[in-house]
């Protein structure tokens, strides 16, 4: 699943150091997060998604297979 | 007594328990050099948790790292994904050796090893049951 987590991450000018650790998570699953490898947990991605003042909808781009 | 003093107490079990199966063992009661290795091992492990433990209630950045790592919703995911692989690959590997050994004659390795494979199949069978009632 693609994500904008990348993108408004460094708009907001965040490490992602920084961001994992507000999000209680290690570094590498932000990583893995913004590369797409790994899909979040839904509490997770309405934590990211509450933190950047979005939706999970707005975050998180669905897409069908 | 909280999570952490009750490990550090655990490991001081492992280096107790050590100690008397190496001393048990080099006195000669314990008539087997596996006792010896067995004690040197649960020594080490011992003492390497130990170290851990003490480090994890004195360093707050190695606490918060742990706690992380712990908790961290990836590292569960790799961790039980793991644990998958880990079951599939040893039922494929018991699965071809247990062929191998009926062919060289080995019956009995071969049973043990079908055995292996049942219990397995089993425990997973289980575990789905017990699963599936509380999800």
């Amino acid at each position: 699943m693609k994500n904008r987590i990348e993108e408004i991450r460094t708009q907001k000018g965040i490490k992602q150091e920084e961001l994992a650790k507000l999000m209680g998570v290690s570094r590498q699953t932000i990583s893995s997060l913004e590369n797409g490898r790994y899909n979040p947990s839904i509490m997770l991605a309405h934590k990211i998604a509450k933190y950047f003042g979005m939706t999970i909808e707005e975050l998180f781009i669905f897409e069908e297979d | 007594m909280n999570n952490n003093q009750a490990r550090t107490l655990l490991s001081i079990f492992w280096i107790i328990l050590g100690i008397v199966i190496l001393t048990l063992s080099v006195l000669g009661i314990l008539n087997n050099t596996l006792f010896g290795g067995m004690g040197g091992a649960l020594i080490a492990v011992g003492c390497l948790q130990l170290y851990r433990h003490i480090k994890y209630s004195r360093d707050e950045d190695y606490k918060e790292r742990i706690d992380i790592e712990v908790s961290d919703e990836r590292n569960k995911f790799l961790r039980l994904k793991s644990w998958a692989w880990a079951g599939y690959i040893t039922v494929l590997v018991e699965a071809v050796a247990s062929i191998i050994a009926y062919i060289s004659k080995q019956v009995l390795i071969g049973q043990i090893l079908c055995y292996s494979i049942c219990l397995i199949t089993f425990t997973y069978w289980l575990s789905y049951m017990i699963l599936s009632r509380k999800y």
